[in-house]
């Protein structure tokens, strides 16, 4: 455990977990830097969960590793469960418990227990501390959880969907709340979602996931400058396009393109058609253009198996 | 972890003590009534004379009394209570977390998911056994003057006293942990934990399942054209009031009698006791064991 800057936070190589004869994630490789907020995108049954329980050790890849720190995650291990902090889809907690209890079972689970933060934590959010979970507001439950996770005191927090079942107000407070732990503790986070807007805010790193591929990887700086939007006459064929063609779309007279291209080579192109309009790409666009075309890496008979091969709402199994 | 177990089975060990106190004080009041009525009846000195082939109505009469469903409903609560106890303790401890989805909070803190299984069975079973063996000994405490007069190798009270009561409520327990994990279901796990035990209960309770390995036979000699000589009088033909007779036949001046000596009690409660202890242990085994392989 090293919160050394050379050594990625995450990586992944080659990672790959099968379901039966579906890939529910295949080939996903990528390095993620110490203290970055991540941003993981996709569509339902993308893949999020599974990387995510991967990382976690509550699932084990079935090709590939994925590493925290260095350390490859396996499954079941003390050693893999103490490096990661895991929020699960609806923050599951024990209803009967009161939040006391919730903090007494963090306690006495987690070695590196921070019982001082965790009571910090509730106190400040005015959480009575003998209140049964029940009887807690969605919002306060997703607390309850956000403080266990952070009282474990591990050095990379993932969060699956955490913000999916909450009101607007709680959604803002809890992302602040997660913002504001990495921030002070140069935490990494890692946050599941569907919902882009809300990611624009807090991420500078992303992950994409389709089809259980990774289709982009990277800071959102260096990805957002590496793309541009052109409006270019519509019968411009996409062998003309600079850099790589991402998404296309044609109205009577003009074609809206996002195109993957460097510096240079965008100058270069707008010299020679100095008509052409270039924008640079905004984070919304450039996450849906890459979730609207075809999974990178997928051909169509796996498209067919991964949209139907897994029991529908159920993305992972314990 | 030991925290986290009383926590998360307080309710249900609560349940225990409440239904022990039920049980202690019906059995106490029973045992208290039973040795009056004992020694107002001069049973004893009938017993200590004649070995009970004096007081043949006497008997009858406080067995009857004491030992029939009606008078006695402590004796039909008590057959249930393994299965339904054991289902209702072993059913949600891996069927609620699967149920609810606090598997992933339980399993994702710094406690391995095989060690935070096997540190819950062991403080359950623990508790159980205790549960189980507080009962025996009520149990047999009360029967004591009843247990002198009675067959102990037939339940009642054959399934209340020994190692019977205990081991059987371990196999309930092991059958609803393992149909829970299967299930991912409180209720259905319940119900099929229950009916699960009720294989093995049945086996044993109706069809005397291991009875019949261990019988003797015994070659008496007829005086006066054997009058009486049949399986249910008292005293049985072997002249202990504690023994089973499963047939008798005649061979010329002689009786066969097959029977199950009153001897036989423990070698039986072993049996029954480890037929019931294997079924937990398999099942449990198989829950460990499922549990640590599920990685997909």
């Amino acid at each position: 455990m090293t919160d050394n800057a050379s050594v990625p936070a995450l990586r992944a190589d080659r990672l790959g977990k099968r379901y039966g004869h579906a890939w529910g994630l295949r080939d996903c490789t990528f390095a993620v830097p110490a203290g970055a907020v991540v941003g993981l995108v996709g569509p339902n049954g993308a893949g999020k969960t599974t990387l995510l329980a991967l990382t976690v050790g509550l699932l084990a890849p079935t090709e590939g590793r994925v590493a925290v720190f260095g350390e490859p995650s396996r499954a079941h291990t003390a050693s893999t469960l103490a490096r990661v902090s895991y929020l699960a889809q609806d923050h599951p907690l024990y209803r009967g418990f009161t939040v006391a209890d919730m903090l007494h079972l963090g306690r006495s689970m987690n070695p590196g227990w921070d019982q001082a933060l965790a009571r910090g934590r509730i106190d400040a959010l005015g959480i009575p501390l003998r209140r049964k979970i029940k009887e807690l507001s969605g919002g306060q439950q997703a607390q309850v959880s956000l403080t266990m996770a952070l009282a474990k005191r591990a050095p990379l927090l993932a969060l699956d969907e955490p913000v999916a079942s909450l009101d607007p107000i709680a959604r803002l407070d809890f992302m602040r709340d997660v913002l504001a732990a990495s921030a002070d503790t140069g935490l990494t986070v890692i946050i599941a979602s569907h919902v882009i807007s809300e990611l624009e805010r807090l991420c500078d790193w992303l992950l994409v996931l389709n089809g259980g591929r990774l289709q982009l990887a990277g800071a959102v700086d260096d990805l957002l400058a590496a793309h541009t939007v052109l409006t270019v006459p519509r019968q411009t064929p996409d062998a003309d396009l600079p850099g790589r063609r991402i998404s296309r779309t044609d109205s009577d007279r003009h074609s809206t393109v996002l195109v993957a291209v460097d510096g240079g080579r965008l100058a270069a192109a707008r010299s020679r058609q100095p008509g052409w309009q270039a924008e640079p790409a905004g984070f919304e666009q450039l996450v849906l253009a890459y979730l609207r075309r075809p999974p990178l890496g997928v051909t169509a008979a796996e498209r067919a198996l991964v949209g139907g091969a897994r029991p529908a709402g159920e993305a992972v199994a314990p | 972890m030991i925290w986290v177990t009383w926590r998360q089975h307080r309710s249900q060990a609560i349940i225990c003590l409440g239904l022990f106190c039920a049980i202690t004080i019906v059995a106490v009041a029973t045992g208290a009534w039973m040795r009056a009525t004992f020694s107002a009846d001069g049973l004893g000195t009938c017993l200590a004379r004649s070995a009970g082939a004096g007081c043949p109505a006497a008997i009858s009469s406080f067995v009857r009394e004491f030992n029939s469903p009606g008078t006695m409903p402590l004796n039909i609560v008590l057959f249930a209570i393994p299965g339904i106890l054991g289902a209702v303790v072993g059913a949600p401890l891996l069927g609620q977390e699967l149920e609810r989805g606090t598997w992933q909070l339980a399993w994702s803190q710094t406690v391995p998911r095989t060690r935070w299984l096997l540190t819950k069975l062991a403080l359950v079973t623990g508790g159980l056994v205790a549960f189980g063996a507080a009962v025996t000994a009520v149990m047999t405490w009360s029967r004591a003057p009843l247990d002198r007069l009675t067959i102990r190798l037939q339940p009642p009270p054959f399934n209340v006293e020994g190692l019977s009561f205990a081991c059987s409520l371990l196999c309930g327990f092991g059958l609803a942990v393992l149909a829970g994990l299967l299930l991912r279901n409180t209720i259905g796990a319940m119900v099929v934990g229950y009916f699960a035990w009720e294989v093995p209960f049945l086996l044993v309770t109706l069809m005397n399942g291991p009875l019949h390995i261990l019988t003797a036979t015994a070659r008496i000699a007829c005086r006066d054209g054997c009058p009486g000589a049949s399986t249910n009088s008292v005293p049985p033909v072997t002249g202990n009031l504690g023994d089973l007779v499963l047939d008798v036949t005649r061979s010329g001046n002689q009786l066969v009698v097959t029977y199950l000596p009153a001897s036989r009690f423990w070698p039986l409660q072993f049996i029954e006791g480890g037929m019931y202890l294997a079924i937990a242990a398999a099942a449990l085994g198989t829950a460990v064991w499922l549990l640590h392989r599920r990685t997909t």
